[in-house]
């Protein structure tokens, strides 16, 4: 584990080194304040960290101050080290942001011990950001699939929407649907069409950009938001991730299987459309036109589908 | 007890607490008595200056360092009669700083013979 050392004192700083060291940490020593904030501040630096007091450019509790207003940095737990035993200035490291003290000249069984009390609440506090982030992840992934769930498309969709008429931009959306997908089910049974709907997942993910948006939008049904998209390639885009689905059968532990999708498409520059609602209304009409025509094809949302009055075409 | 008996009842050195930090190290110990060695005069010519140009927040900053060094090599002593110099500087009490600086420059002549001495009672 990483650990920094600040002390401006070279014999306490080459002697912290070497004791931690011992101990099995890796070592990053600094002879001032500044220096140490500096590293506490980069995104993998130490998480724990023992401070002197007092050091030129920036003293140990403004160091801690510091740390404690940076954003994003996982929790780092420091320990003062000083000669400045007085129950006020213990008061002030403390208020300060420190976790624990320790006075010089310190002990190296207690300076040890309390290096380890530090390590287990790190340790508590990354089971803790583990089970949110779990939590997190359950709450906006649909579980089979591991894609965005409904709720969260959705809003991903409204924001994307929004960001795009600020900045006049656009973004294309696509509704695409499964062929047939019932029969698979019928046919095969549910641990078959579950093997299906994640290889499609997996299918769709790869025919987009890192930071296009993909999410379960009912059974069998997926939306797809590509972001700040040039509106003239939505239907070049959406035939992509068709023949990404279509082009080879999808493995199963029935056999191969072949599997096509249909695509309904907006892509919402020129659309006025306010509401999610409205613009999702639009793409499943275009869907169901891809449904309509034969299956395993894509539909461009056109005027006479729209739900309410569109001031112009898409371009 | 008057001060001055204080001290002669306290070692130079405490040995064996010495021994214990640097876990019988005796490479470690002689490389700490050598920044030692370099670090004190060069703190000790900045007191000096400072004493000269009156800027006594100085002279506690470079005092406290000095202490924390004294007392890292178990020199409690010479790293007593620094605190009194932090002190003195936190006060911006001037009067006595000169026999202070005398004092420790003389514990300090007797910690080092003992230091040196230190490395040979280390194990390896």
């Amino acid at each position: 584990m990483k650990i920094l050392i600040a002390d401006d004192d070279r014999v306490s700083r080459r002697l912290l080194e070497k004791t931690l060291e011992r101990e099995g940490y890796e070592v990053i020593a600094v002879d001032n304040g500044r220096l140490a904030l500096q590293q506490l501040s980069l995104p993998d630096g130490p998480r724990l960290a023992l401070l002197d007091w007092m050091m030129p450019e920036m003293d140990g509790p403004d160091v801690c101050r510091g740390v404690r207003t940076l954003p994003e940095r996982p929790y780092v737990h420091i320990v003062l080290v000083t000669s400045r035993g007085s129950k006020q200035d213990i008061v002030a490291g403390f208020e300060a942001g420190a976790d624990d003290y320790l006075t010089k000249p310190w002990d190296p069984t207690e300076l040890t011990a309390r290096l380890r009390v530090g390590q287990r609440i790190l340790q508590l506090e990354d089971r803790l950001v583990e089970a949110r982030e779990s939590m997190r992840f359950k709450a906006t992934h649909d579980p089979l699939t591991s894609l965005f769930n409904r709720g969260i498309i959705i809003d991903l969709l409204a924001r994307e929407l929004s960001r795009t008429r600020r900045e006049n931009g656009c973004t294309v959306v696509m509704l695409g649907d499964l062929d047939h997908f019932k029969e698979v089910n019928d046919a095969y049974g549910h641990v078959v069409g579950d093997e299906v709907l994640q290889e499609v997942a997996r299918r769709l993910l790869a025919s987009v950009r890192s930071y296009d948006f993909v999410g379960r939008y009912g059974g069998e049904e997926f939306l797809i938001v590509l972001n700040n998209c040039d509106p003239t390639q939505a239907t070049l885009r959406a035939e992509e991730v068709r023949n990404g689905i279509a082009n080879r059968p999808v493995q199963t532990n029935r056999g191969p299987l072949h599997v096509t999708m249909s695509l309904g498409v907006l892509a919402s520059r020129g659309w006025d459309l306010d509401f999610v609602e409205e613009i999702l209304g639009v793409t499943d009409s275009a869907l169901y036109r891809a449904k309509a025509d034969g299956r395993n094809c894509v539909r461009l949302a056109t005027p006479t589908a729209i739900c309410g009055a569109p001031q112009q075409l898409v371009e | 007890m008057t001060q001055q008996d204080d001290r002669s009842s306290q070692v130079a050195v405490n040995l064996p607490e010495l021994l214990v930090r640097v876990d019988n190290d005796r490479d470690l110990l002689r490389e700490l008595i050598e920044i030692f060695k370099e670090e004190f005069p060069r703190l000790l010519q900045q007191l000096q200056v400072h004493i000269v140009r009156g800027d006594m927040k100085s002279v506690e900053n470079t005092c406290h360092g000095l202490k924390g060094m004294l007392s890292g090599l178990s020199a409690m002593r010479a790293a007593a009669v620094a605190a009194r110099l932090e002190e003195m500087g936190r006060d911006g009490n001037s009067s006595g700083l000169k026999d202070a600086v005398a004092l420790l420059e003389r514990e300090v002549e007797s910690v080092l013979p003992e230091l040196d001495a230190s490395i040979t009672k280390a194990e390896s």
